[in-house]
């Protein structure tokens, strides 16, 4: 039976493809939809993901259309807004994206942008009214308009580096570590003799994505990033390696090993990168031997977030470092084609260890979640706080919305993210223990 | 929404089949009752009250609208004959926007000028576009907007379909207030079974036909002039029908919330008609059948 939802952490479809056209550099979106619309996306998703805003406030071109543009047609308002925009903004490539009520009147966007392009203005258009879906489909939405569009703008293409892999399934904001985790995920593959081709944040373009018909492989670090590599697949004949998350800790080893296989890389070179990752690890796990007893980490955790975030947290935390996955809850709604194998794989973590895992991006279930598993740390986003102090525990906010903490480079992706997600989560421990014996 | 003055009366049914010059004939009637009326053609095409006031030009509400912010009454409406107030709502150009948004925009602003208070008619007829495509066809008969509804049709079978999704919109939103159905007005009468047809889809949604309007030649040559039937030929059998259509209006207020046939059902009954019409052009006689 339905029911209502509260506090849902996915935003809508037009959100989705904001996020994606703002994390690349050179790229202005244009909103074509009500006035809402665009400061919605700043106060509900980039302003709630660690201070991730691109540009500190949400200066975004947008029609916002009024009445007379519904029962008219707002064509000729977007028009006009493009041209304005073009003579505010030079931009590397113009995105327009698209709101609920343009949508319902059927506003003809293709020829709008159409229309930009014989102005010789780099245009790209995608339908991203909010019903559509939610924000993951606008990523989907986003990604597929410049992977299908670009190359009718740039007919040329620039010459790709060998070795070039293009990195996909990693949604700007929803995680909110994503910029220090691709450049994390960059510094790895280039270890071992790969050209990252990151796509999104810093000093990545517009040029990289017309890198991508050249690229040697699509890498795949979450289910939303399986539609741009079937796309790939299908126009430019590129392989993929599909995982369901971008490990952290030594399960990265895994990756490296089967990259250095597939794309016949070097393998002392790739043996000796990942024995000096490694070791580095090791000593800081030694370190931490200590405190790690005297604090009391190994305990049940909690853990709320988007699937890829679940899966690499959670066995990095259950695998590597002995805690016991009590609950995980997974919010992005993933297909429910992927749901049993993601059960099988989370509930086996910890081999006969009783490990349940949940889909639901209601918070009133999700807290009730929480209180019913009796973990001793949670591990979620600024909804889960209440809840767990509440229930007496340590809480650490890790997911999608974060609005109680600065992300700027921080990353829990790889070998330097687990030893900053093991400072981050024994912080919070010793902190909570520490409240615990002054209180 | 303050008191409504007058009756408002809307009239629905599929595109071409006569819904304006029903209306028109109707309002023509009423004002030729002595009865102060406004007709408002809810429709983008802006013909609903062409032949009210001579084929002349009336800027559309949208129209207005979309060139000027602040509106007066005199921008948007004319005199027709006999004092019918005329409007037009308007909308968008074929293939662009949303014209039952536009119907939606429309009667606010109506209602925003105090179109009603000021004119303070007796009757207020809405003369809606074709079929009830989406929500904001529904508008006049929505929000007790309009009290009653009636649905113009002939005996072909998409000009029933119509009327069976009128009956499906007025079942969904009378009980919260909507309007209820007035009647079915049967027009273009012209084959001989016709009639009995109509009046057998009524007796199935649980409707009554409160006219037949049988086709005439006197429609389209006042038409050709731009005048209603009753200015153009007073004294004719079909200004009659009409303005006993107009007397039922006025003196009943008998209103039902109809039973629409679904799908299958509409079908059924429409294959039945189907098989009957034949039998009867052919001359299949059976025991004891007189038609």
């Amino acid at each position: 039976m339905a029911h209502h939802l509260e506090g849902s952490r996915n935003s809508c479809a037009l959100h989705g493809a904001l996020q994606l056209f703002e994390a690349i550099d050179g790229v202005v979106p244009v909103i074509h939809s009500t006035s809402g619309c665009g400061v919605q996306h700043y106060l509900g998703v980039t302003r709630m993901s660690g201070g991730n805003d691109p540009f500190g406030s949400p200066p975004v071109s947008s029609s916002n259309i009024g009445q007379k543009h519904v029962v008219f047609g707002g064509g000729s308002r977007l028009r006009e807004q493009l041209k304005n925009t073009v003579k505010v903004v030079q931009a590397d490539l113009y995105a327009i994206v698209t709101g609920c009520s343009t949508e319902m009147v059927g506003d003809d966007i293709a020829a709008m942008a159409r229309e930009g392009r014989d102005q010789n203005w780099p245009v790209i258009y995608t339908n991203t009214p909010g019903f559509s879906g939610d924000v993951h489909h606008g990523y989907h939405l986003a990604v597929k308009a410049l992977i299908e569009q670009l190359p009718d703008i740039w007919k040329e293409r620039d010459k790709v580096p060998s070795g070039l892999v293009n990195i996909w399934g990693i949604i700007p904001n929803q995680d909110p570590f994503w910029r220090g985790n691709l450049q994390e995920l960059g510094r790895l593959l280039e270890g071992i003799g790969l050209v990252p081709n990151l796509l999104l944040g810093s000093e990545q373009s517009v040029a990289s994505w017309q890198q991508i018909p050249g690229a040697v492989l699509n890498l795949v670090l979450s289910h939303w990033g399986e539609l741009p590599a079937r796309l790939l697949a299908d126009r430019y004949a590129t392989p993929s390696i599909t995982l369901d998350s971008l490990p952290i800790g030594t399960a990265i080893s895994t990756l490296l090993r089967r990259l250095t296989e597939l794309l016949k890389l070097d393998t002392i070179r790739t043996e000796a990168f990942i024995s000096r990752e490694e070791s580095r690890l090791n000593f800081q796990f030694a370190r931490l031997a200590d405190i790690y007893f005297h604090a009391g980490f190994q305990r049940e955790f909690v853990l709320v977030g988007e699937s890829a975030q679940v899966v690499a947290i959670g066995e990095f935390l259950g695998k590597s470092l002995g805690l016991l996955p009590r609950t995980l809850i997974i919010t992005d709604n993933p297909p429910d084609s992927v749901h049993q194998s993601l059960i099988t794989r989370l509930a086996s973590i910890v081999p006969g260890y009783d490990t349940e895992v949940i889909f639901s991006e209601d918070r009133t279930d999700i807290t009730e979640f929480i209180r019913a598993s009796a973990a001793q740390l949670v591990l979620g986003s600024s909804l889960e706080r209440e809840v767990s102090e509440e229930s007496g525990v340590p809480f650490f906010a890790l997911s999608f919305p974060l609005a109680d903490r600065i992300v700027l480079e921080r990353s829990y992706a790889g070998y330097r993210g687990a030893t900053t997600l093991l400072e981050d989560i024994g912080t919070a421990i010793l902190a909570f223990n520490r409240d615990c014996h002054l209180c | 929404m303050s008191e409504k003055i007058g009756k408002h009366i809307a009239i629905y049914g599929k595109g071409g089949i006569g819904k304006s010059t029903t209306a028109s004939n109707i309002s023509a009637a009423l004002t030729d009752s002595g009865y102060r009326v406004i007709q408002i053609g809810c429709d983008p095409k802006s013909d609903s009250t062409t032949i009210l006031r001579g084929g002349n030009d009336l800027p559309t509400v949208l129209d207005t609208l979309r060139e000027q912010s602040k509106l007066r009454i005199e921008d948007i409406s004319a005199i027709g004959f006999g004092g019918v107030l005329c409007i037009e709502a308007g909308g968008p150009v074929p293939g662009v926007g949303c014209a039952g948004r536009g119907i939606n925009a429309a009667v606010e602003l109506l209602q925003e000028l105090n179109v009603f208070d000021e004119f303070k008619p007796d009757f207020v007829l809405y003369d809606v576009l074709g079929d009830v495509v989406c929500g904001g066809f529904a508008v006049p008969i929505r929000d007790g907007l309009a009290d009653r509804a009636f649905v113009v049709t002939s005996s072909d079978f998409m000009a029933i379909f119509a009327a069976n999704n009128l009956f499906k919109a007025v079942n969904k939103y009378a009980p919260s207030g909507g309007a209820r159905l007035g009647g079915v007005i049967a027009n273009s009468i012209l084959a001989a079974y016709a009639p009995e047809l109509i009046d057998d889809f009524a007796e199935k949604t649980g409707t009554n036909v409160i006219g037949y309007v049988p086709r005439s030649l006197v429609v389209a040559q006042s038409e050709l002039y731009g005048k209603t039937v009753i200015e153009a030929a007073p004294q004719s059998e079909q200004a009659q029908v009409y303005r006993n259509l107009a007397k039922y209006i006025d003196e009943n207020e008998d209103s039902v919330i109809p039973k629409p046939l679904n799908s299958p059902e509409l079908k059924k009954w429409a294959r039945e008609w189907g098989d009957r019409i034949f039998e009867v052009e052919t001359g299949v006689v059976h025991e004891m059948a007189s038609i």
